[in-house]
């Protein structure tokens, strides 16, 4: 068996400036990737919270607005240029496009990820079909 | 697409580039790194963003060619266009044409978006019948349906047509996340495939970091695949005739 003693690593790509990605060096925060997809009756949004317990996550909602933010366990430190930056949290806020009814929202984290699930307001009018 | 470099005629080349979950760029990266294997080349594209690596002093292209004994690798860590991902490919099978590699293997993940927290499978698919007693013999289930785009079709399509047999190993995973998770099925699958002995000890320490650290070419990844996701649908027809 080879064995090497050397440590991992794998070129972390540099972000363009569009980058979604915006992490907060001065407040020590990252900014988590995440993803939505919409259902007919629900929003389905993930987060990856990779570094993070379950007891240190808050999710708040805000009419339509989401905002996450989680601990981590452990500080993330980032070496570029010669320096290093310290990570202590993860942050992040989202706006659905649509009513939601964060009153039956439901949340579940497993492996470093969460799990957010947020029906949807549906309020209308009837049209009769003659 | 130019290979700046070639290498001694041998038989086996291994190809990873950011794909779903980032899992053949973790897999070939780890391997590369597990094996220390020496790194004897590169490929340019005028097309690519001019981007390169500085690692101790020293400076590495983004696409890379390693080999140690038989075993050649490319490795890419940019993602691919649709334009750029043909010509990846085709320079590729010129590579290996130019080589005598006997098989290529591409290692890529499968979208899988309700993953249960289950480990993940691996699904195999070749383009010759002569690789399909390797699946038997290894014990990698065939992946039997479903639709392929991006770098990953434009290899296929390039090796079908060639007299080289590729297998591509199909890890499942968290399409729009990192996954260094589904890349050790990975690991050691292309181990057992290889016959050689891997430790994944070292990726297995790392896996939260590991998802923090490609949160960027996460996203870049994402931005290409569904370029070339667009690039494959035929002219807008009108929403009734779709």
């Amino acid at each position: 068996m080879v064995t090497n003693k050397n440590e991992f690593k794998i070129r972390i790509f540099p972000p363009t400036i569009s980058s979604l990605l915006n992490d907060d060096i001065d407040h020590q925060i990252l900014s988590p990737l995440s993803c939505l997809r919409e259902f007919e009756t629900n929003w389905l949004l993930e987060f990856d919270l990779p570094l993070v317990n379950k007891k240190d996550i808050k999710i708040t909602f805000d009419e339509n607005m989401i905002s996450v933010e989680a601990k981590l366990k452990e500080t993330y430190a980032e070496e570029k240029l010669g320096v290093t930056t310290k990570f202590e949290y993860f942050k992040k806020t989202l706006f659905l496009p649509g009513k939601i009814n964060s009153k039956k929202a439901s949340a579940k984290f497993t492996k470093g990820r969460l799990i957010i699930t947020i029906p949807k307001m549906i309020s209308g009018q009837k049209i009769k079909i003659e | 697409m130019q290979i700046s470099k070639t290498s001694p005629k041998e038989n086996t080349l291994l190809v990873g580039f950011p794909s779903n979950g980032l899992v053949g760029t973790f897999t070939i990266s780890y391997l590369v790194h597990y094996l220390e294997m020496k790194l004897i080349g590169e490929i340019e594209h005028p097309d690519l963003p001019p981007t390169l690596f500085v690692e101790d002093g020293e400076i590495l292209p983004p696409i890379r060619i390693y080999k140690k004994n038989n075993l050649f690798v490319v490795l890419s860590d940019l993602p691919f266009d649709p334009f750029v991902a043909y010509d990846f490919a085709e320079s590729i099978l010129d590579y290996c044409k130019k080589n005598q590699i006997k098989k290529i293997i591409i290692i890529s993940g499968m979208e899988t978006i309700n993953r249960n927290p289950k480990p993940p499978k691996i699904f195999g698919l070749v383009t010759h019948q002569s690789l399909e007693k390797l699946l038997y013999d290894y014990g990698v289930p065939k992946f039997l349906s479903g639709s392929i785009f991006g770098t990953d079709a434009a290899m296929i399509t390039a090796f079908r047509k060639s007299k080289i047999p590729a297998l591509i190993l199909y890890a499942e995973c968290h399409p729009f996340f990192p996954d260094p998770e589904a890349s050790i099925v990975a690991i050691t699958t292309l181990a057992r495939v290889l016959e050689i002995k891997v430790d994944t000890n070292d990726i297995q320490k790392r896996i939260e970091w590991l998802r923090i650290q490609h949160r960027n070419l996460m996203e870049e990844t994402i931005r290409s695949l569904q370029q070339q996701q667009q690039e494959k649908k035929p002219g807008k027809a009108p929403q009734i005739y779709r």
